[in-house]
C-alpha cells in the first residue's frame, strides 16, 4: 500500500503545476477583462491585403 | 429635401430618430452630417462589418470634430499619463474611452489599423473601457490619433485628477481563491480514509493526517490574514464585526485539529477549515466582482478642461487652467467649458449652465457680461478675460462646501448589528457549555468549547449579504441604476422620504412643450416658421426648429436682431419671429415660467408659441406610485413649477427658488424630523443636498456625463423605474433577513451537536459547505425572482 504515497506525491505535484499555471495566468491579466476576449473570437479576421501593414 | 415619413426612420449609424437633419446617403438614412461622415470613413476603409455585428452601434457626433482642440495632448504631463512606452518612434498609449458599449465598438477599435496604416495594433479592455494603441508616432502624431478617434466617435477622455480607475478585481483575490480551492480539494482527498471508516492501515492514516496539517499552514497564514486583520481592527476600535466570530472559528478549528493530530486522538477538521476559507473567499471575490467597474469619487478638476487657449502678445498658446491669473485672455470655442470666472470681451456668449443648475436653455451674454466657471459655450468662438483664478472661482467654492458636509447621520449596518448579538450569544453558549462539562467531565471542556466555536462560525451569515446585495446591484445596473456599494442597497431599503430636484431630473434636458396660441397655421406657414427658426442662434429658435416637423423652405435676407427676434423672407413672404414688440403683437401674461415667441407673417401678427420645459413622460404615474408608500417632496431653484408637476406633487412639500444651500438645509430638516431621505438630483447645485441625504442619486443623460459625487448614478431613461428600484431594495433586505434566519438554523443544529459532544469531523465537513451553498442558492434565486415580479 505504500505505493500510494508515491501516487499522492505525484498527484500533488500535478495539482501544484496547475495551481502555478493559474497564478501565472492571474498575474498576467487573464482575468482582468472577461468581456472583450469572448467577443473578439467571434470577429472575422481582416482581409490579408490590409493586414500586411502590421508586421512591416 | 424629400418629404418622406421622417419620424419612423432611424439613423443607420447611431440609431437616433432622423428628425432635424435627415440625410439619405448610399441608400441609408442618417440623422446628421457627423454620422454620415463616420459611415463614409468606415466604408472607405472596408470596415462596414461594424454595422453588421450589432445594429446601429455608432456614437452620435455632438459637434464638429475639427473645431475641438488637441493641443492638450502635446502637453508633457498629459503625455506622461497616457503613454505607456515610447521608443524608436513607436509609441503605445492607453486611452480611457467610456463611449464603448457593444461588440461593434470592440471590433472597430481593434481594427483602427485598417483606417490608418501608422497604427500597428490596438487592443480593447472592455471591463476597464480602455484601449491600448501602438502606433508609429513619427509618421502619425499623437494629436492626429486623438483626432481620428474623435472623428469615429470614440474620443478619449482625459481627466485632470490622478487616474484612479479600479483595475478590475485585484489579482490577489483570484490567487487566494485558487489556492483555497486547491487546498480544499486536496485536503478532502486526504481525509477520504477517515470518511470511509477504520479499515485502512494506521501508517497511511497518520501520513495523510500530517499531510493535511502541512496543507493547513497556508490556509491560516496566507488565506485567513484579511479576516484576522479586520477582526483585530474591530477589537482595537472596540466594535464587534462579522469577521471576529469568523477569525475565532478559524483559530479554534486549527488549534483543535492540530491538537487532535499531535495527540493522536483523531484526524481533526482540516477539511472543514479549508472548505470554510474557500467559501468565504468566494464571497469576497463576488463582492469585488460586483463593484469592479464603478468609479464614483471624482474631484472637481475631473470635470473641467485641463488646458485652455490663452491669447498673448505672441499669439494663441495652450495654457494650463491652474496657471491662469486674473487679466489673462482666453479663447473658448463651441461646446467648451469655461473653467474660471471670467468677463466676456469678444463675441456673443450662449452659455449653457446645465452642469451647475440642470437648466438646459442657454442664457445669452453680451460683451462685458460675467460668465461663471462651469458654463458651457454653445455657439461661435468667444474671448474672455479671466476674473478670478481657478482656485478662487465660485465653482471651486461650491464644491468645497459640498465636500465639507460630511456629518450625515450614519446608519448601523445590518450585518454589524447581527454580528454583535451573534458573537455575544456564541461566547455565552461556549461559556455555558464549559461550566456544564466542568462539573461533569472536565476532560470534555476543551473539546466542547472548541466544537461550539467551530460550528458557530458564521460562514453562511457572511456570505448571504454580499451575494444578496451584490446580485441586487447587478440587476439594478442592467436597468440603469448604478450603486456605489452594497451598503447603499440597505440604506435605500430604509428610505421613507424621496426628494426630487426639478430641472434635469423630472424635466428632460432637451424635451420642450410647444403650444401654438392663435388661429391655426397651415402646413406651409409652419414650414416657414421652422425654416426661419433654423437661421437663428437663439435657444428658443432651436426648440421651435426641432419641435416642428414640417419640411424646410429656403430663406432669404435673414436678419437676426440679438435679443429681439429674427426676420427673413421665406418664399418671398416677410416673416418675423421673436418678442411681442418685434413681431407687432401684444405682451401676454406668462404662466409657469413659459417663454413666448410671437409670429408675424406678411406684417400681420398671427399669435405666439408658448414654449416650456416638459416633464418626462410618465413621471406623474411614477410619483403617484412612490406616494402610495413614501413621502415625496420637490425642491427647485426655479421660481415656479409647471402645472403637470404641481398636480403630481399636490399636497406635498414643494419649495421653489432654492439655492444650493437651501436644498441642503431642507434635507437636514427632514432628517432632524427623523426621516430617512433619498435625494434625486442632477446638477452641481444639488451636490450638497445629494451628499447630505441618506441616499443621493444623480440623474445623468449619458453614462459618460459629468456628475457630482453621489451614492448612485441613475440613467435618465430609468427615472420612472425609481419606485421599482426602491421596492427591489426593500425586498433584498427582507431576503437577507430570511437568509440570516436560515443560516442561524444551521448554527443552532451544529451547536446542539457540539454542546452535547457529538460533533464528528465528517458531520462538520458536511454541515459547513451545505449551509454555505444552500444560503447562497436561496439568496440568488430569491433576489432574481423578486426582481421579476412587479408588485
Amino acid at each position: 500500500m505504500s505505493v500510494i504515497f508515491l501516487l499522492i506525491a505525484a498527484s500533488t505535484v500535478v495539482a501544484g503545476v496547475f495551481l502555478a499555471a493559474f497564478i501565472h495566468a492571474v498575474r498576467h491579466g487573464q482575468y482582468d477583462d472577461d468581456r472583450s476576449p469572448a467577443v473578439r473570437m467571434l470577429h472575422d479576421p481582416a482581409p490579408p491585403s490590409n493586414e500586411n501593414t502590421v508586421d512591416r | 429635401m424629400s418629404v418622406r415619413e421622417l419620424t419612423t426612420l432611424t439613423c443607420y449609424h447611431c440609431g437616433d430618430a432622423c428628425a432635424e437633419d435627415h440625410r439619405v446617403h448610399d441608400d441609408k438614412d442618417f440623422c446628421c452630417h457627423g454620422c454620415e461622415v463616420v459611415y463614409d470613413l468606415l466604408n472607405e476603409s472596408g470596415l462596414c462589418d461594424y454595422y453588421a455585428l450589432e445594429a446601429k452601434p455608432g456614437v452620435k457626433q455632438r459637434s464638429s470634430v475639427d473645431e475641438q482642440r488637441t493641443e492638450l495632448f502635446d502637453l508633457l504631463e498629459v503625455r506622461d499619463r497616457i503613454v505607456e512606452f515610447s521608443e524608436a518612434g513607436i509609441t503605445r498609449v492607453r486611452f480611457h474611452v467610456p463611449q464603448m458599449h457593444c461588440s461593434s465598438c470592440i471590433w472597430l477599435l481593434e481594427n483602427l489599423h485598417r483606417i490608418e496604416p501608422a497604427i500597428l495594433r490596438s487592443r480593447v479592455s472592455f471591463t476597464q473601457k480602455e484601449v491600448a494603441i501602438t502606433f508609429r508616432e513619427e509618421r502619425f502624431p499623437l494629436a492626429q490619433l486623438v483626432k481620428l478617434m474623435r472623428r469615429i466617435g470614440y474620443g478619449p477622455q482625459l481627466t485632470a485628477a490622478k487616474e484612479q480607475v479600479h483595475k478590475g478585481v485585484p489579482h490577489m483575490v483570484y490567487i487566494r481563491l485558487g489556492v483555497a480551492g486547491f487546498i480544499f480539494g486536496n485536503t478532502m482527498m486526504f481525509s477520504f480514509p477517515e470518511y470511509l471508516g477504520s479499515n485502512t492501515e494506521a501508517g497511511l492514516r497518520t501520513g495523510f493526517q500530517w499531510l493535511t496539517v502541512l496543507f493547513s499552514l497556508p490556509v491560516v497564514f496566507f488565506l485567513s490574514t484579511e479576516f484576522f486583520r479586520s477582526a483585530w481592527a474591530g477589537i482595537r476600535s472596540r466594535t464587534v464585526n462579522i469577521d471576529q466570530p469568523i477569525a475565532l472559528g478559524i483559530v479554534a478549528l486549527w488549534t483543535r485539529s492540530l491538537w487532535e493530530v499531535i495527540t493522536g486522538i483523531g484526524p481533526g477538521y482540516f477539511d472543514s477549515l479549508a472548505g470554510l476559507l474557500f467559501f468565504l473567499l468566494i464571497g469576497r471575490w463576488y463582492q469585488a466582482y460586483t463593484y469592479r467597474a464603478l468609479r464614483f469619487d471624482r474631484a472637481l478638476e475631473d470635470f473641467l478642461p485641463l488646458v485652455v487657449i490663452r491669447r498673448t502678445a505672441e499669439g494663441e498658446v495652450a495654457a494650463k487652467v491652474s496657471d491662469l491669473v486674473p487679466g489673462d485672455r482666453i479663447i473658448i470655442r463651441d461646446q467648451e467649458l469655461v473653467p474660471v470666472d471670467a468677463v466676456l470681451r469678444d463675441g456673443v456668449g450662449h452659455i449653457d449652465n446645465s452642469f451647475i443648475t440642470g437648466e438646459p436653455l442657454t442664457t445669452r451674454k453680451e460683451v462685458g457680461g460675467t460668465i461663471k466657471a462651469g458654463g458651457r459655450q454653445r455657439g461661435a468662438v468667444i474671448e474672455l478675460e479671466v476674473l478670478r483664478s481657478f482656485a478662487d472661482s465660485r465653482l471651486k467654492k461650491l464644491w468645497a462646501e459640498q465636500a465639507s458636509l460630511q456629518d450625515r447621520p450614519t446608519m448601523p449596518r445590518l450585518i454589524d448589528q447581527v454580528a454583535r448579538r451573534f458573537t455575544i450569544a456564541v461566547l455565552l453558549i461556549a461559556l455555558g457549555a464549559a461550566l456544564y462539562w466542568w462539573g461533569k467531565d472536565s476532560a470534555q471542556v476543551w473539546p466542547v468549547v472548541t466544537a461550539v466555536l467551530i460550528v458557530a462560525c458564521p460562514c453562511a451569515l457572511a456570505l448571504s449579504m454580499p451575494f444578496a446585495y451584490g446580485h441586487t446591484i447587478r440587476l439594478m445596473g442592467k436597468k440603469g441604476l448604478f450603486l456605489r456599494d452594497a451598503e447603499v442597497v440597505e440604506r435605500m431599503a430604509h428610505v421613507d422620504t424621496v426628494v426630487f430636484d426639478k430641472t434635469g431630473t423630472l424635466t428632460a434636458r432637451e424635451a420642450h412643450e410647444v403650444v401654438w396660441m392663435g388661429a391655426s397655421l397651415s402646413t406651409e406657414e409652419k414650414s416657414m416658421v421652422r425654416s426661419l427658426a433654423r437661421n437663428s442662434t437663439h435657444p428658443l429658435s432651436a426648440v421651435l426648429y426641432s419641435e416642428l416637423k414640417e419640411p424646410l423652405l429656403s430663406v432669404l435676407d435673414v436678419d437676426d436682431h440679438a435679443g429681439e427676434g429674427v426676420f427673413g423672407l421665406v418664399n418671398g413672404v416677410a416673416v418675423r419671429l421673436g418678442a411681442a414688440s418685434f413681431s407687432g403683437g401684444v405682451e401676454q401674461p406668462r404662466a409657469n415660467g413659459a417663454a413666448h415667441v410671437h409670429l408675424a407673417i406678411g406684417g400681420v401678427w398671427r399669435g405666439y408659441f408658448m414654449v416650456r420645459k416638459r416633464a418626462r413622460t410618465g413621471i406623474a404615474q411614477a410619483v403617484a406610485r412612490l406616494r402610495t408608500r413614501l413621502r415625496v417632496a420637490l425642491l427647485t431653484g426655479d421660481a415656479q413649477v409647471d402645472a403637470e408637476l404641481t398636480d403630481a406633487f399636490h399636497g406635498t412639500q414643494v419649495r421653489t427658488g432654492c439655492s444650493p444651500l437651501d436644498k441642503t438645509q431642507a434635507i437636514v430638516q427632514e432628517q432632524q424630523a427623523g426621516h430617512r431621505v433619498l435625494m434625486v438630483g442632477d446638477g452641481l447645485n444639488d451636490a450638497g443636498a445629494l451628499a447630505q441625504s441618506d441616499v443621493g442619486i444623480t440623474v445623468t443623460e449619458t453614462t459618460a456625463a459629468l456628475t457630482p459625487a453621489s451614492d448612485a448614478i441613475l440613467d435618465a431613461q430609468a427615472v420612472l423605474l425609481l419606485p421599482t428600484f426602491l421596492l427591489q431594495a426593500r425586498r433584498a433586505r427582507r431576503i437577507v433577513l430570511a437568509s440570516l434566519a436560515i443560516s442561524l438554523c444551521y448554527n443552532l443544529v451544529g451547536v446542539s451537536f457540539a454542546v452535547s459532544g457529538h460533533l464528528t469531523p465528517l458531520f462538520a465537513a458536511v454541515l459547513m459547505p451545505l449551509s454555505s451553498v444552500s444560503v447562497v442558492a436561496f439568496v440568488t434565486v430569491a433576489v432574481t425572482l423578486a426582481a421579476r415580479s412587479k408588485h
